[in-house]
């Protein structure tokens, strides 16, 4: 037996408070000590011995053995304090939108399978709606700011914040009334037994309609009406005279439909331009992570307090959106004072994790349960079918070229299948728009995004946010464009490369070195570019149809305004421990972490503590945006922390450990240093590390290990861990700080220190900040991974099956900390876009998984035989080559993204090798034998 | 009648009543090994293989526990991934997919870990020629899905064992 969780061996520190209807929430994220992000369950897996080296995943051992726990497995006998016996819940889902929920009929369950309780929307409060999620992740800056102050007034005017007007669908349809969209919950069924629901669970599976009756009736209530666009929508347009950078959101509002007038008849009566149409549909795709959503949660009803046991990418979000809702007038369980979230590991995610509506719907559960734990675990039927997809999309538009290959304007126009809840479509939309202006120069823009609501099942944030369906619409357009006219596809790229200095389509500056030529050269001298006739004339040799498709992808990552909070600690016995905020997916994030601490303090950490959501109340900051003095205040931050991806962890993540760990270096282990070594005070010029210990750089003195480090620290109350707030925004708020190791100046906006407790820091206040210009909050994105894929493959024209030969991918990955990792990563991203471009096809509608009926023996993932294998190109072989760039010499040790910049213009380039296979554009994704064979049929 | 099994050495015996229940479920409900994934529910995925071995066959084979009913176990001795590690150390297979860093999220590992074991099992009973290795690799965990990884590290880390073993080198499994 495992053991059980030691749930509460961490403090229960107030992660912050909602105002609600109803009074005041408390609210908590804690990890699961023992069964959480670190070693896992009583299993010790240190990083190896050598600094900023991995010898393995930090969790690896847990995982590979079997004891790592995901949600899935606790019970609640597993949690300390909670009743023994739990609940089961299982939600009914409405199967059209064409006519009114009108009832349940559960005559036809047998007597095993009865429902102990059962729950429909007219048993809420009318005033219970949905809850106004709160989308942070990547909202613009200055719409976080207008949507705050949404918020207030509408707070000042209803006394809650939790009735929106607008976006609001049932979390329950009403009865009587007509489904928003198919999966929306229409009942909840409560077991108090495992058998019974297990019984219930078998009755229904495949056809839950048989209980649930449809005829005449409302609705369907709510906006936007269907096939209506969830707002915001997005508008860039750009031309020498105006664009949304650097316009104020008001001005631009006002104008830009003018100026998009005027950009189109420009457009339109140009003479000299090449037009090339743009044209691309997409299939909505299921991230397919394995763990299917579950959890646990019970309502202590002798502390008024919610506790539930999740895996989620954004444990903040869900926790504040289920203290929104149940803070609301109407709530189910008025007298609620505290929610607690106990953070899982998730087993997978890929976005699908990430502002999922899983979490409200189990809260939901849980207030009708009698005070009795209860668990909701999807089944992968019921994964697909309500789990959030990246979304279907088309796109169309035209490419504007001069003769000489220069690109003068692309004009686009991008619908994203936004399904039923609103969620983050948006915003993917939004940066779907940003990368539709690819890896180029492009003077003029024209680009229009939207996300609409429809009956189909709810899409949200997934690997690239927009991305894969932008760089596929862009990419097949310009080797179109590079067709028509006789051009040379690379060349025609290498012709407009953005750069250093350029503006994207927003108008916002590229402030980061892109290498784009370098990685173009790269990828032209590789043999499976540069010899792609003599590979393509032996496959026709023995008789096989191949192609060589070439595409770049410039992965926008991150925020336009990110916050990130991490803590080092240097244990009594030299040991260290990394704390953060972020969560592991499985992405790496923990390792990384763990590692990058290495050169600077001598040693990787001994455990790494992630999705530790306590630390940013530590700080002693505030993200009130209320506070009129904002970076006046020392102790005022834009952002706290945000959700978690790969991509923030390369870069954003590791610079905040890492100027976290130069506090405590400097501000602790160096003074100690100098108290043993009897000299002045030291700088990190001054010492080297040295086969774990730390030695005077070219001088004498004795070698000092961690630990005896640790024990002078200890003894001379100097800080035994330093916590560290970062913000990025274009560029990181720098500030001075008052520490024993003197003034300080580090890319943090807050710092504290640790004096033995590992949870009442000692904030210091921030001198002499340097803040990001207020207009880079209109850049909407600011740092980039580049990546230039090549793909070879061979066609069946019998059968109109593909099989992808081989893969390059060149990729700025900046400073990479642990090489396994990235290329793990990378080879992760390559079996995800493989599987998007030719396998994974999901309808709409009830023709597809919304029917109740989709599993994987449906819906085909990429398997390994799908996947090149090899990890270098060998003439005749399949592989996957993945080319890093070098980060340029004296730049800061940090990463980019990796997965998502990888895997986004493999799509296009399987599409552009299938045209030079055969000269048929494959426009439409997946591309399925079927389309294949009807695209070839004369 | 009863059915009755062993899973990792202890000695179950249950009522025929039972028998529709799913070994996977038994083993998370009943016995809390929980290292046994739940992925996909109707075996097309593999994250939930154990091992069985069924008297007089000393041969395991690689089974898929989310769709294997109790009443099918009669008389056998089923592994999970519990039994695998001895005293908190990886066997061979583990540290391999360790030094690989061959999973990520690890919810798949455990599936790969039990076929992977029984795969090079059978090699040191029956080697097969070295030509036809990568196929028979594909035919043992090239049906395994992974959502995170791609695969090329789990065929990596197995590569080198399966090569080690068709050639006669000792490990123990």
């Amino acid at each position: 037996m495992a053991p059980p969780p030691v749930s509460n061996a961490a403090p229960m520190t107030r992660r912050g408070f909602l105002k609600t209807a109803s009074g005041i929430i408390g609210l908590s994220v804690l990890g699961l000590p023992g069964r959480g992000q670190g070693a896992g369950a009583g299993v010790s897996t240190p990083l190896g011995p050598v600094p900023g080296v991995a010898a393995q995943r930090i969790e690896g051992l847990a995982k590979v053995t079997g004891q790592k726990i995901y949600a899935r497995d606790f019970r609640a006998g597993d949690m300390a304090g909670w009743p023994d016996h739990q609940w089961h819940a299982l939600y009914l889902r409405a199967r059209t939108t064409q006519e009114a929920f009108l009832g349940l009929d559960l005559a036809p369950l047998p007597p095993e399978a009865a429902p102990t309780r059962v729950i429909l929307g007219s048993d809420l409060d009318p005033r219970l709606f949905d809850a106004p999620v709160q989308f942070e992740r990547d909202l613009h800056v200055d719409d976080l700011l207008s949507a705050k102050a949404a918020e207030q007034e509408k707070a000042a005017k209803d006394g809650s914040f939790n009735l929106p007007d607008g976006l609001s669908f049932d979390l329950l349809v009403m009865p009587g009334t007509t489904p928003n969209f198919l999966g929306q919950a229409v009942a909840l069924l409560l077991f108090d037994s495992l058998a019974a629901y297990r019984a219930a669970r078998r009755f229904l599976a495949g056809d839950d309609g048989i209980v649930q009756h449809y005829g005449p009736g409302e609705g369907p209530d709510g906006t936007p009406l269907p096939d209506h666009p969830f707002d915001p929508r997005t508008l860039y347009v750009k031309d020498p005279g105006f664009d949304y950078a650097g316009t104020d959101a008001e001005t631009y509002a006002r104008e830009a439909p003018g100026v998009q007038a005027r950009i189109r008849k420009a457009l339109d009566e140009a003479t000299g331009l090449i037009r090339q149409p743009i044209r691309a549909e997409m299939r909505a795709m299921d991230p397919m992570f394995m763990e299917p959503e579950a959890g646990l949660a019970w309502i202590d009803p002798a502390r008024r307090e919610m506790q539930l046991v999740l895996g989620t990418q954004s444990p903040d979000g869900d926790l504040r959106n289920i203290a929104s809702m149940f803070g609301s007038a109407g709530s189910p369980v008025p007298e609620l004072s505290h929610v607690t979230l106990h953070s899982c590991y998730p087993g997978g995610g890929f976005g699908g994790r990430d502002s999922s509506p899983f979490s409200l719907m189990l809260a939901l559960a849980v207030a009708f349960a009698d005070g009795n734990p209860v668990r909701l675990a999807y089944d992968r039927f019921e994964q697909f079918r309500v789990g959030l997809k990246r979304h279907a999309t088309t796109a169309e538009g035209t490419l504007y070229a001069h003769d000489d290959m220069r690109l003068e304007a692309v004009q686009l126009s991008m619908s994203f299948d936004g399904g039923g809840r609103r969620n983050l479509s948006p915003y993917v939309a939004s940066l779907g728009a940003l990368c539709a202006g690819g890896s180029y120069r492009l003077p003029v823009a024209d680009i229009h995004a939207e996300a609409l609501h429809t009956e189909n099942i709810s899409g949200g944030s997934q690997r690239g946010f927009g991305g894969p369906q932008a760089y596929f619409a862009i990419e097949t357009a310009l080797d179109d464009l590079a067709a028509a006219q006789g051009w040379d596809p690379m060349a025609l790229r290498r012709a407009n490369l953005i750069a250093e200095g350029d503006t994207t389509v927003t108008g916002g500056p590229i402030e980061q070195s892109l290498s784009l030529p370098e990685m173009l050269d790269i990828a032209a001298a590789h043999p499976l570019w540069a010899e792609r006739a003599e590979i393509r004339a032996a496959h026709e040799a023995e008789g096989r149809t191949y192609g060589t498709g070439l595409a770049m992808s410039l992965q926008a990552y991150g925020t336009s305004g990110d916050g990130m909070v991490a803590a080092v600690h240097l244990e009594r016995d030299g040991t260290l421990t990394v704390q953060s905020d972020a969560v592991d997916m499985g992405n790496g994030s923990a390792t990384t972490l763990g590692v990058t601490i290495g050169p600077i303090l001598g040693a990787n950490a001994t455990r790494v503590e992630m999705g530790g959501y306590t630390l940013f109340p530590q700080t002693g900051l505030s993200d009130d945006s209320d506070n009129p003095d904002r970076w006046d205040d020392p102790m005022w931050t834009q952002k706290g922390t945000g959700s978690s991806s790969a991509c923030l962890t390369g870069l954003h993540q590791v610079n905040t450990v890492q100027q976290t760990a130069q506090a405590l270096l400097r501000g602790s282990l160096l003074v100690a240093a100098a108290r043993l070594w009897g000299g002045g005070p030291l700088s990190p010029e001054d010492v080297v590390w040295d086969a774990g210990a730390l030695r005077p750089a070219g001088g004498i003195g004795a070698p000092l290990t961690l630990a005896a480090l640790a024990e002078v620290v200890h003894e001379m109350g100097l800080p035994t861990g330093a916590l560290g707030h970062a913000y990025f925004q274009n560029v990181w708020v720098e500030a001075d700080f008052d520490t024993p190791g003197g003034a300080l100046r580090l890319q943090l906006d807050g710092l504290a220190y640790y004096h033995g407790s590992k949870t009442a820091p000692q904030p210091i206040p921030r001198r002499d900040g340097s803040y990001p210009a207020p207009e880079t909050a209109r850049y909407s994105r600011y740092v980039w991974a580049p990546c230039v894929n090549v793909v070879g493959l061979t066609l069946d024209r019998a059968s109109g099956r593909v099989q992808v030969e081989n893969v390059l991918s060149v990729l700025n990955a900046g400073h990479i900390h642990v090489p396994e990792l990235v290329s793990g990563q990378s080879q992760g991203g390559v079996a995800m876009a493989i599987s998007y471009s030719l396998l994974e096809d999901m309808p709409p509608g009830m023709e597809g998984p919304a029917d109740g009926r989709w599993n994987l023996n449906r819906y085909h993932v990429a398997r390994a035989g799908d996947v090149p294998l090899g990890d270098r190109y060998v003439p005749g072989a399949r592989a996957q080559e993945l080319i890093t760039l070098p980060p340029p010499p004296d730049s800061p040790r940090v990463g980019r993204g990796i997965a998502e910049a990888v895997m986004c213009s493999i799509p296009p380039a399987i599409s552009n090798a299938l045209r030079d296979a055969t000269g048929v554009r494959f426009a439409s994704l997946p591309m399925t034998p079927d389309k294949i064979l009807g695209g070839l049929a004369p | 009648m009863t059915i009755r099994f062993t899973v990792n050495g202890v000695d179950f015996e249950l009522p025929d009543s039972r028998g529709q229940e799913t070994l996977l479920d038994f083993l998370h409900h009943e016995l809390n090994l929980t290292g046994t994934k739940l992925c996909c529910g109707i075996g097309v995925c593999r994250a939930c293989t154990v091992q069985v071995v069924k008297p007089p066959s000393p041969a395991p084979s690689p089974t898929i526990s989310c769709s294997t009913a109790l009443a099918t176990l009669d008389g056998t001795q089923v592994s999970t991934i519990e039994s695998v590690a001895r005293g908190g150390r990886p066997d061979p297979v583990q540290q391999a997919f360790l030094d690989q860093f061959a999973f990520q999220c690890g919810y798949c590992a455990p599936g790969f870990v039990m076929a992977a074991r029984m795969f090079l099992s059978g090699l040191q009973a029956q080697p097969v020629p070295p030509d036809q290795l990568e196929a028979a690799m594909m035919e043992a965990i090239g049906s395994h899905i992974c959502r995170c990884t791609g695969y090329v590290r789990y065929f990596e880390a197995l590569r080198s064992l399966a090569e080690a073993v068709n050639a006669g080198e000792a490990i123990e499994l």
